[in-house]
């Protein structure tokens, strides 16, 4: 599996990302380094325990990552949780983060499968 | 500089681990990088690695402190004003942006991260504070010495009343001393009145308070005993004369400086009691500035020897004041007396200390800059825009065009102004084969800075080359300052470059110039001996088999115009000379004065020699005032000769000299350097020599020898 088929599966933008860090290396890195990232975890965890507050920033955390990375789909969805945070709880959150971890899963499973595929 | 210590510091403050990492591995290679995963923690290592750290890219939604709070963090501790930041955020609400800047930030780099805008960004910033530092440092330096000229003429003018009051030396400085001592302590006690400015300028004027004395008869000034009252009604006087003479300056007038003198001058003798002279003002009629310098002038003249007095020691001067034993002042003076007592004996000491006047002006000139007195949030808005504005205004003054140059991504990125100045886009790719820059500079010249800047090291990383670069369609010498950037692996890697041109067309114009002036001859303006023969031994060896010939002459019966005319005649005439010597020769032609009345021209020839040299020496003769010009010429061609100067040299010098040794008073002529001739030659030469070349002059006498050219 090539990286630009990892960003094909998990429904991200690679050319974008090649055109602003400019290095496959880097962007193997990153997109490696995104399965070690805690924000995901932490954002479970606020949304659990009820802490809004906490969880429109671990979202938003999560948001800036992905931006980074241009990993679109999940982009997407963790922005729209971070909005739906932003004032406190409201009606629309859980439902987006029913999203979000959705996209996350499928995410990590596909940058798992490039980890892989990578000859050791 | 040392390449440990150029490494910049730069605080990465983002909650993701991620985004901390992506922009270290933008910006690694070149900085150091420090991270912290939230607000507090990146003011903590703020505050610990104090001046460090040049620059911080600030996350704005963070966990403990957010961005805002950073800032404002930054602004009560002023480190906002030397420290840039740049704001990395997903939020470019209008409402965010303009909170930042409000809050100090320098710019912003907006999430998803481009790599090329992080890393301009950030170089753009540090050059720009890195610039702004040394600027200010600049100004300060030179507030600083102007004011010092200006306290010394002061000092001066203030020495010439207290010679004649026959006080002592140091009257005027304590007074200023402690004027600045009170103001200050005034300013600690209250709501500040007074600028650093303010008090610098008030004690410059205190100096000038007993100006007036320079009008009061000396026998009463330095009177010994009690004075009459008829006396003592002239010696009041003072204090009006001097705010006259303060008033009838010509010029001035509006200068802070001369108004405040003017108040001190005329109110230092008045009482808060309104008992005082000259015109018995009251309590707060009086001007502050006149009541703090009546007060430190009591004190130094209590604890002075007068002709009519001993010295009192500090603590009995103090205790007088206090008593009302002299003079009454108001109740916030004798306060703020008290509370510098027991500092002025060592304040009065130490004297002025240097390195503490420098720091006072540095702060003066920060508190100008910095515009203290608007409003907070004003004063930030204002802050950035003025950043802004001084920046390409000092950049614009200095003609300095900033560039960096990266091997990897390979281009240059120009400063703002440079980018403007030279009308190229900010950022340059591949500049080795733009159009656009190598029709400034030659090709040649890049392959050769490029060189130089790959032969540095990483101690010594620094370089200099003048070079002319076209820039706006004009031809200019600049002068480019580069460092060389290298990694801090191992072997170091050249990563490229930062640096500056500066346009130093005028001055290497001048440099030109002073050159030519120490080759020419500063009688006659024509080349002295040693460049004439420098430039001659470059000919000849251009050109080895080239035909050249040397001609050394002199004025016959010069010493006999000197004698007769005198010497400003001789030079006149020598002047003469030069000029006709000059407009007969051709183009190619080297003219010298060797010395004295010896000339000396080298030319290249093709056709015989024999009618130009006659061509010349003939326009060189007629009258210049009573005075008949004759000469008498030796000539040496190479072909006799060959192509060494100092042979072609002595060659000629013996033609002349063959001359010379025969009848003089007949009229010059010129001879031929034919092999035979040495300085001792015999003289029986020098009809061989006449036979063949002919005494010229006086076959040809009866030409206008000026009017032929």
């Amino acid at each position: 599996m090539t990286l630009k088929e990892c960003f094909e599966a998990l429904g991200g933008n690679y050319d974008e990302v090649l055109g602003r860090l400019r290095s496959e290396r880097l962007i193997q890195k990153f997109t490696l380094k995104f399965l070690e990232d805690g924000s995901y975890d932490l954002l479970c965890r606020s949304m659990e325990s009820g802490d809004y507050a906490e969880a429109f920033r671990t979202a938003h955390t999560l948001k800036g990552v992905c931006q980074n990375l241009s990993f679109t789909r999940l982009y997407s969805s963790s922005a729209q949780l971070c909005e739906a945070l932003r004032n406190g709880f409201t009606p629309e959150a859980p439902g987006l983060f029913d999203l979000t971890t959705q996209d996350y899963a499928l995410t990590v499973a596909a940058i798992r499968d490039f980890q892989a595929s990578i000859p050791q | 500089m040392t390449p440990l210590r150029s490494r910049q510091k730069i605080l990465i403050a983002d909650d993701s681990e991620m985004n901390r990492a992506i922009l270290a591995d933008m910006l690694g290679d070149e900085y150091d990088i420090i991270e912290a995963e939230n607000g507090a923690r990146a003011v903590q290592i703020m505050q610990e690695q104090d001046e460090e750290i040049a620059l911080l890219l600030l996350d704005i939604v963070m966990p403990k402190m957010d961005g805002f709070q950073v800032l404002e963090e930054m602004n009560n501790s002023r480190l906002i004003e030397d420290l840039p930041v740049i704001i990395i955020s997903a939020e470019t609400g209008a409402t965010q942006v303009e909170r930042a800047y409000q809050l100090g930030a320098t710019d912003f780099i907006t999430r998803p991260f481009d790599a090329l805008i992080v890393h301009k960004r950030v170089v753009n910033t540090l050059l720009l504070y890195a610039n702004q530092k040394k600027l200010v440092e600049l100004v300060a330096e030179q507030v600083y010495d102007s004011e010092l000229q200006r306290n010394m003429m002061t000092d001066i003018l203030s020495h010439i009343v207290e010679f004649r009051n026959g006080e002592s030396g140091l009257h005027i400085q304590h007074v200023r001393i402690l004027t600045q001592l009170l103001l200050e302590q005034l300013n600690r006690s209250g709501a500040p009145l007074f600028s650093s400015k303010d008090i610098s300028v008030i004690g410059l004027a205190s100096a000038l308070h007993d100006i007036g004395k320079i009008a009061i008869p000396e026998h009463i000034l330095n009177k010994p005993g009690k004075l009459t009252d008829e006396e003592f009604a002239i010696m009041k006087t003072h204090t009006t004369l001097g705010a006259q003479i303060l008033d009838k300056l010509p010029i001035y007038q509006d200068q802070p400086l001369v108004k405040v003198a003017y108040q001190i001058c005329r109110w230092h003798h008045e009482r808060w009691d309104g008992r005082g002279y000259p015109d018995g003002l009251r309590g707060d009629e009086i001007p502050l500035t006149a009541q703090v310098v009546a007060l430190a002038d009591v004190y130094d003249a209590l604890t002075s020897v007068r002709v009519y007095k001993g010295p009192y020691s500090h603590e009995e001067a103090i205790r007088m004041i206090l008593n009302g034993e002299c003079g009454v002042f108001s109740p916030a003076m004798y306060e703020c007396l008290q509370a510098i007592s027991p500092r002025i004996p060592a304040a009065l000491q130490g004297g002025e200390d240097a390195p503490n006047v420098r720091q006072s002006f540095f702060d003066t000139t920060q508190e100008l800059l910095h515009r203290e007195n608007l409003s907070v949030s004003r004063r930030t808005l204002q802050l950035v825009e003025q950043e802004r504005v001084r920046n390409s205004f000092f950049a614009e003054l200095t003609d300095e065009i900033q560039f960096e140059f990266t091997m990897n991504p390979l281009q240059v990125t120009l400063s703002p102004f440079g980018a403007q100045k030279l009308g190229f886009p900010e950022v340059i790719k591949d500049p080795h084969h733009n159009p656009g820059v190598l029709a400034m500079f030659q090709s040649q010249m890049v392959i050769q800075l490029s060189d130089m800047l790959r032969s540095t090291s990483p101690g010594q990383p620094v370089i200099t080359y003048d070079c002319l670069l076209k820039v706006g369609g004009e031809e200019r010498w600049h002068r480019i300052v580069a460092r060389a950037t290298w990694s801090s692996d191992e072997p170091p890697r050249y990563t490229g470059a930062i640096g500056k041109a500066i346009d130093i067309h005028e001055t290497h114009l001048q440099l030109v110039d002073l050159e030519r002036q120490a080759s020419s001859d500063s009688l006659t303006g024509l080349l002295n001996h040693s460049s004439a023969q420098k430039q001659i031994r470059i000919r000849l060896n251009e050109r080895p088999r080239g035909k050249y010939a040397l001609v050394i002459f002199d004025l016959d019966l010069f010493k006999h115009a000197n004698d007769t005319y005198g010497h400003l005649f001789g030079d006149e005439l020598l002047k003469h000379l030069a000029d006709k010597l000059r407009r007969s020769i051709r183009g190619g032609d080297i003219v010298a004065r060797v010395g004295g009345d010896e000339f000396l021209i080298f030319m290249e020839y093709k056709d015989p020699l024999e009618p130009i040299i006659r061509r010349i020496f003939n326009s060189l003769l007629g009258k210049f005032g009573d005075f008949e010009i004759s000469l008498s010429m030796g000539v040496a061609q190479t072909e006799l000769v060959g192509h060494d100067y100092n042979d072609l040299f002595r060659a000629a010098d013996s033609a002349l000299y063959t001359i010379k040794r025969g009848q003089r008073g007949k009229g010059g002529r010129y001879v031929f350097y034919d092999g035979t001739m040495t300085k001792e030659t015999d003289a029986s030469a020098i009809s061989d020599i006449d036979s063949r070349s002919g005494g010229a002059a006086e076959e040809e006498e009866n030409h206008d020898a000026e009017g032929m050219f």
